[in-house]
């Protein structure tokens, strides 16, 4: 295959590669192929180029990150805005401190999610029925987990809940009205699943899985055999907030489904890759719960939060991503997500605190800290 | 303004007036005390005392102070770390408006209102636990979830003045300043960023320069050299590890986004562009906003400013005082010294009519 001169034409062709790659078809390892990208981006993308400065970029250990917080203040991408396929907006706590981050295609991120998403939540190759405890997302998602969701529903599952043609935004898939949880949609789509001797794929994000549990009131609504949770995303102040521990036992006791059929995805806009437990029984991906599996296609490495230095193996560090599907944005990036590498994986442990709180005159901060002292 | 408020107030003035004199005892302690509880140098510890300790307030300013002060039998008044001097603000906010006052002082920094509490003991009550009752007045600083977790822990009746996270701001019209005066505004608004070592909720963080750019570039270098000068003059504190980490974030970010100026350990940055969530930067670093109208690229982040200062004609500081409405209207270099004619943050004061 051959590919135009200019950034689209490299673009096109490291999408290729990184495709090729996923599916393990390819001469190239990781290592080449993130530096392939680092100089494709410093070539095309100033601000890259800026954060390179004169540093060679002949080893990936050295790339210079992009913090996840410039996707807040610019644009983080190679081409040019007319060429924007997608544009999945971030979503803050206060919904106020929204970021862009923009697509060239979605071809890569489509099949590169699906493959491990694949991976980590179907048992023993089995076609399951799938719904959403999330918001539709429309004609044209603005989300990332919105266009996830979509194509898992289409990929996966790919036939209506009546019989009628797919329609992946069909309001009997996306079970997060506004009052809540449909429960008697989700009530219907087990059954459904039942019929057709299919475990139910249910792709939640925690506020609705809280939703779920409070419409359900401690009745039950048993699952068929293999069913699973994919569990995603914070609460973002939308609901309460429930210990991990307690809302996968109550998940997993709601749905009758054992607590390791409740698989843990993270995800973020300023990705274009996941990464999942590999709890659920059949599935290809294996590990213990909690701790998160990474695609070959993407690398996390806890790093010094000062120094950006990687932090020796078991020490806790702000997480920074190789990811080779950020082709046209930025293929290492920073976040303020606090990540541990066990033998396995990756353990998330929360998000770093930022910068001290500043005020002039008065402190609730501190009252409440002496509080919880007591 | 009432002489029963003034006597009041004047056992607090006094403290201060020991407080700021480096030959009086509990000056000297001060001294030797403040740099360490908070995290200043001494350097910047004196020019605080010297430049936004108050010790003393004109009629008018009282006037002003007790007709913004909402009045009820009891204030309890719970303490920051981040800006020393404002102590004694935050004490006369609740002298105000009570004549009982009850001080929660901060566990980072307690130093300030002990030597106030000393210098003036039958002004206030400093407690390690406030305990407010119904019709009782709080006044606090935070984040409103912090406010919504605090107010359950109040009796039903306590009324909490809350005064939420906000930064200060800065507007240069270029073409009515001349380079030269750039230059000194430069230096000027350089003191307003290193004192408390931009902890204080009127720090400047933020430059909207509404102009070509290349003026946007070099009053960037001019503010990174006065920075750099300032850093001689007044040696940066010791940062804690979280602050140093943020600084890299947002230095990171920024050289993506925009032109870093290194400006001794901290930067300035230059957006060439207004940005659509421009960061709070803090650690004497400073964000510049080139723009081609201040106002509009001020605008949607009225809310959040709580000082401001202006450079241009008087069109151009009208029509940035109207979008800035609910923050105080400065001048350079005295952003972190409003007048003491109420709490230092006016955006959330109650409606009293």
């Amino acid at each position: 295959m051959s590919f135009a001169a200019g950034p689209l034409g490299e673009s096109d062709a490291l999408h290729a590669r990184v495709r090729a790659f996923a599916r393990g078809a390819s001469g190239d390892d990781f290592e080449s192929l993130a530096l392939a990208i680092a100089r494709f981006q410093a070539r095309y993308s100033p601000g890259f180029s800026r954060l390179v400065g004169q540093a060679p970029l002949d080893r990936v250990e050295q790339l210079p990150s992009v913090p996840a917080d410039a996707f807040r203040v610019t644009r983080v991408a190679v081409h040019a805005a007319e060429h924007d396929a997608a544009r999945f907006v971030t979503s803050g706590t206060t919904g106020a401190e929204s970021g862009t981050h923009a697509f060239r295609t979605t071809d890569t991120y489509a099949e590169l999610s699906l493959a491990f998403g694949r991976r980590a939540l179907t048992s023993h190759g089995r076609r399951p029925t799938v719904v959403a405890l999330a918001d539709r997302p429309g004609e044209r998602p603005s989300s990332s987990l919105g266009f996830m969701l979509d194509h898992f529903a289409r990929s996966l599952d790919g036939r209506a809940l009546d019989g009628a043609p797919f329609q992946p935004s069909a309001p009997d898939r996306y079970l997060l009205r506004a009052s809540g949880v449909d429960l008697a949609s989700l009530r219907r789509a087990a059954s459904i699943a039942h019929e057709r001797g299919e475990p139910l794929l249910v792709l939640a994000t925690a506020f609705a899985l809280v939703a779920l549990i409070d419409a359900l009131g401690g009745a039950r609504l048993p699952l068929p055999e293999g069913s699973a949770v994919m569990q995603t995303g914070g609460y973002k102040g939308r609901s309460r907030e429930l210990d991990p521990v307690v809302l996968r036992n109550s998940v997993a006791e709601s749905f009758e489904i054992p607590g390791n059929s409740v698989v843990a995805e993270y995800g973020m806009t300023e990705l274009s890759s996941q990464l999942y437990e590999g709890t659920l029984e059949g599935a290809e991906l294996r590990a213990p719960p909690w701790t998160l599996l990474e695609p070959p296609w993407l690398r996390v490495v806890p790093v010094d939060p000062e120094t950006l230095a990687p932090v020796a193996h078991g020490n806790v560090g702000l997480a920074r991503f190789i990811d080779l599907a950020n082709i046209d944005s930025a293929v290492a990036i920073l976040t303020r997500d606090l990540v541990r590498r066990n033998e396995l994986g990756i353990e998330l442990l929360g998000r770093a605190p930022g910068a001290l709180p500043r005020g002039c005159s008065l402190a609730v901060e501190a009252l409440l800290e002496s509080g919880r002292e007591r | 303004m009432s002489a029963e408020l003034r006597e009041r107030l004047a056992p607090l003035f006094g403290a201060a007036r020991r407080i700021a004199d480096p030959g009086d005892t509990l000056g000297k302690r001060a001294r030797r005390e403040l740099p360490d509880q908070t995290r200043l140098s001494p350097a910047s510890v004196e020019l605080a005392l010297a430049r936004c300790l108050e010790t003393g307030a004109s009629d008018v300013e009282l006037g002003r102070f007790s007709s913004r002060t909402p009045k009820s039998p009891r204030s309890h008044v719970l303490l920051s770390a981040n800006v020393f001097t404002a102590a004694l603000r935050a004490i006369a906010t609740g002298l105000v408006a009570s004549p009982r006052v009850f001080v929660r002082a901060s566990r980072r920094e307690p130093k300030m209102a002990e030597f106030l509490a000393e210098a003036a003991p039958s002004s206030f009550s400093l407690t390690h636990e406030l305990r407010p009752e119904p019709g009782d007045q709080v006044f606090a600083y935070g984040s409103d979830a912090t406010f919504d977790a605090l107010r359950r822990t109040f009796p039903e009746g306590t009324l909490l003045r809350a005064h939420g996270p906000g930064f200060g701001a800065a507007a240069v019209e270029s073409a009515a300043v001349t380079p030269q005066e750039e230059a000194e505004l430069a230096r000027t608004l350089s003191y307003d960023v290193a004192l408390f070592d931009q902890r204080g909720c009127l720090s400047p963080r933020v430059v909207w320069f509404e102009g070509p750019l290349e003026r946007a570039r070099s009053f960037t270098r001019a503010v990174a050299w006065a920075l750099v000068e300032r850093e001689r003059e007044l040696p940066p504190g010791e940062l804690a590890q979280r602050e140093r980490a943020e600084r890299e974030l947002q230095r990171a970010a920024l050289t993506y986004a925009g032109h870093v100026e290194p400006a001794g350990a901290g930067f300035v940055a230059l957006l060439e562009e207004p940005p659509p969530h421009p960061p709070e930067l803090g650690a004497r670093s400073l964000l510049v906003i080139a723009c081609a109208d201040a106002a509009d690229a001020a605008r949607p982040h009225a809310a959040k400013v709580t000082t401001h200062a202006t450079a241009g004609s008087a069109q151009f500081s009208a029509k940035l005082a109207r979008i800035l409405a609910k923050s105080r209207a400065s001048v350079w270099g005295k952003l972190q010294s409003p007048p003491f004619d109420g709490p230092v943050d006016l955006r959330s004061l109650p409606d009293l009519d």
